[in-house]
């Protein structure tokens, strides 16, 4: 021990004050992240044994016939749920936003209140709801299409592979439009007057004041939505789960990662659940994830500078 | 021309009436300058000029043309605000070439009326740095070229040199008054600093409570306050107020008793003013000094000196309560608790009646700017 370090002591408090909170970290989120990657490369016998696999689990998942259609299906609608998101969902709320954010709204308040409310609510209820909205037995929809005129347009869409992953989407778009809403609505509030009054007087019309000067700037908020959005939707699974259950049916139409790892891990009706194949899909929806938010953070984030504003 | 008339200008927000009828004439090429207390209504008038806010009756012409309810980009005015308002993720040739842009110049054009207002206004080595990269008189400079590439008939500056520290301040103001003379642009300029207002101002508006107070040259303002108001804010430290009590009147002076027993007169035009009227004399801290041999002197006790260096000011309290302030020199060994006599002249004093309005001056001083006295030599010496 040097002369410096013996004379003063032991940081106590350093270790006082970040301590639960690493511990609560490790326990529940590092520990749990990093067994499961190791997991991942063990095989459990029928007796429960585990013994090192290398590689084989991935080969499986990726190349193995039985394993590999469900995974790739899962991937694709997952992309698609995401695509739907970033196409629906972030543009209306973009479009909320600034409606929210203009001076001459009325009432803006309860709007922003009403448009959030859904967010707020459980997903089991949102999709119970919804579900029983859309049915075509008892639900409500035919009836207020045909008010409309509609009738003819009406259709079981959750119960279709063709429309089932795109009705679940608009379901989830729906719920969670308050949330880019929120998000860039205060990065809109945070862009002071004084630039807007600037535009004016510089002759800009209300499409050129958003286009050059309001855009730009809120560009950095998008950015973080987007990769929001990304991080939920290759986590998604509850939304599935409650309207069409573990086999996202019809017929896998409605398939994402979260559900197919629900089925490989804990196993459902004929198939059997597996800690280390469950553990192999994890970590892959943990590489797409870190992939796409690597990709993002390189190609994206990179160029946006934050404006002081 | 570029002459801006303001004919009975209203303002309410709501139920709250803020301008409460504002005649103004303004000349091309004249500085104007609006000054008053914050909230008086000089930003909003500022803002109704630019066609920010619209006005809630009467009228305003730019030109000789009616501009109510015309945008503020047709009204060939620009505006430099008091945070800049740089668009921060332009360069500073985006910045200023705007306004340009969206209003469908071309290319070329753009180019070069960008370059030359930087060259003008040094900056043309700035041209492709960002906002941020700058100093504070840099974007102050880039947000006057954003204003001069427009062409504008009119220029308004609300408080633009609010942000800067004190150097920079004289220098830019310094830089305005030229840029003025250069452009002969006629300029619209908000402050709340009267050194800016008195030096860069041909004419000064002051404002009270949404109501222009008094209008005139700096030295108008200065010599021939109108109200208790403009006399108490125009000058600095402000005009020191004694009530009086009139108690003699003749052709061209009132003798006045004031509330601590001096008896002095005071050269003003005496007509209305009947004998035992309540009047408020004011009197010029620069006006009084510490010499016991004046025409007219008080007995006060110092309560606090501060030392600038120049001068020094002694904060007086007269036997009546009275409280005063007195600039002298910077020389002067007056410690506080002391009684000092304070000597002036009455011709530099004012009357101000019960109802707050001046009684004229018969002998003030000059009320010339330096540009009138020019002309008036030179006749002399032809």
């Amino acid at each position: 021990m040097t002369k410096t370090s013996a004379g003063k002591p032991f940081p106590w408090h350093i270790l006082f004050f970040l301590g639960p909170g690493l511990l609560i970290y490790f326990s529940v989120s590092v520990y749990p992240l990093l067994d499961t990657l190791r997991l991942s490369f063990f095989h459990e016998s029928s007796d429960g044994s585990l013994a090192f696999a290398g590689l084989a689990n991935f080969t499986k998942l990726l190349f193995d016939v039985v394993w590999s259609e469900p995974f790739w299906n899962a991937t694709w609608n997952n992309l698609v749920f995401f695509f739907i998101h970033m196409l629906v969902q972030n543009p209306i709320g973009l479009l909320l936003a600034v409606l929210l954010s203009s001076p001459k709204l009325r009432l803006s308040g309860t709007y922003r209140t009403l448009i959030f409310m859904p967010t707020m609510l459980s997903v089991v209820i949102i999709g119970f709801v919804w579900q029983l909205l859309l049915s075509p037995l008892w639900g409500i929809t035919e009836n207020f299409m045909w008010n409309l005129g509609l009738e003819d347009y009406f259709d079981a869409w959750l119960g279709k592979e063709s429309s089932a992953l795109v009705t679940l989407a608009f379901i989830s778009v729906w719920q969670f439009v308050g949330i880019p809403m929120m998000l860039i609505y205060a990065a809109l509030l945070s862009i002071p007057d004084e630039l807007s009054d600037a535009s004016v007087v510089d002759g800009a019309n209300p499409w050129q004041a958003f286009f050059y000067i309001k855009l730009p700037l809120i560009l950095p908020t998008i950015g973080m939505v987007s990769i929001l959005t990304f991080v939920a939707n290759f986590n998604a699974f509850e939304l599935v789960y409650t309207i069409k259950g573990a086999l996202a049916g019809p017929n896998y139409s409605t398939d994402i990662m979260g559900t197919l790892f629900y089925r490989t891990f804990f196993g459902f009706q004929l198939q059997e659940g597996s800690l280390t194949m469950g553990a192999a899909v994890a970590t892959l929806m943990f590489l797409v994830i870190l992939l796409g938010v690597a990709l993002y953070l390189f190609f994206f984030q990179r160029r946006i500078k934050r404006f002081q504003l | 021309m570029a002459d801006l008339k303001l004919t009975d200008v209203k303002k309410s927000f709501g139920n709250v009436a803020v301008l409460h009828g504002i005649d103004l004439d303004i000349k091309h090429g004249e500085f104007v300058v609006l000054v008053g207390a914050s909230g008086c209504g000089k930003s909003t008038l500022l803002r109704l000029i630019a066609g920010l806010d619209e006005i809630t009756s009467g009228s305003m012409e730019i030109g000789g043309e009616e501009v109510n309810g015309i945008a503020p980009a047709k009204r060939g005015i620009a505006m430099v605000f008091q945070s800049y308002a740089l668009y921060p993720h332009m360069s500073v040739f985006k910045n200023m070439a705007f306004g340009l842009k969206v209003t469908g110049s071309d290319k070329a054009s753009i180019q070069k009326k960008v370059e030359q207002a930087a060259k003008t206004l040094g900056i043309d080595h700035l041209l492709k740095r960002l906002p941020r990269e700058l100093s504070g008189g840099q974007r102050q400079r880039v947000a006057i070229g954003r204003a001069i590439v427009r062409d504008p008939k009119v220029f308004l500056f609300d408080e633009p040199l609010s942000n800067l520290d004190a150097a920079l301040r004289v220098q830019t103001r310094v830089e305005i008054g030229k840029l003025h003379k250069e452009l002969g642009a006629t300029i619209v300029y908000v402050t709340h600093d009267q050194v800016e207002a008195m030096t860069l101002g041909d004419k000064i508006v002051v404002m009270n409570a949404g109501r222009i107070e008094q209008c005139g040259t700096p030295l108008q303002l200065y010599q021939h306050p109108q109200t208790l108001f403009v006399a108490g804010f125009i000058g600095s430290p402000k005009m020191n107020f004694i009530e009086g009590i009139v108690k003699h009147i003749s052709e061209d002076c009132l003798v006045l008793t004031l509330s601590d027993g001096t008896i002095t007169k005071a050269y003003v035009d005496s007509s209305g003013c009947n004998l035992d009227d309540v009047v408020t004399f004011g009197i010029r801290p620069e006006h009084l000094t510490e010499d016991s041999s004046a025409d007219v002197s008080l007995l006060a006790t110092v309560t606090l000196v501060e030392q600038l260096g120049e001068a020094s000011y002694l904060y007086l309290t007269l036997a009546d309560g009275t409280e005063m302030v007195m600039r002298t020199s910077g020389e002067s060994t007056t410690i506080i608790g002391e009684q000092v006599e304070v000597g002036f002249n009455p011709e530099s004093g004012h009357v101000f009646d019960a109802d707050g309005g001046a009684l004229t001056r018969l002998r003030a001083g000059n009320t010339k700017s330096v540009a009138e006295l020019a002309q008036i030599k030179a006749q002399l010496s032809n």
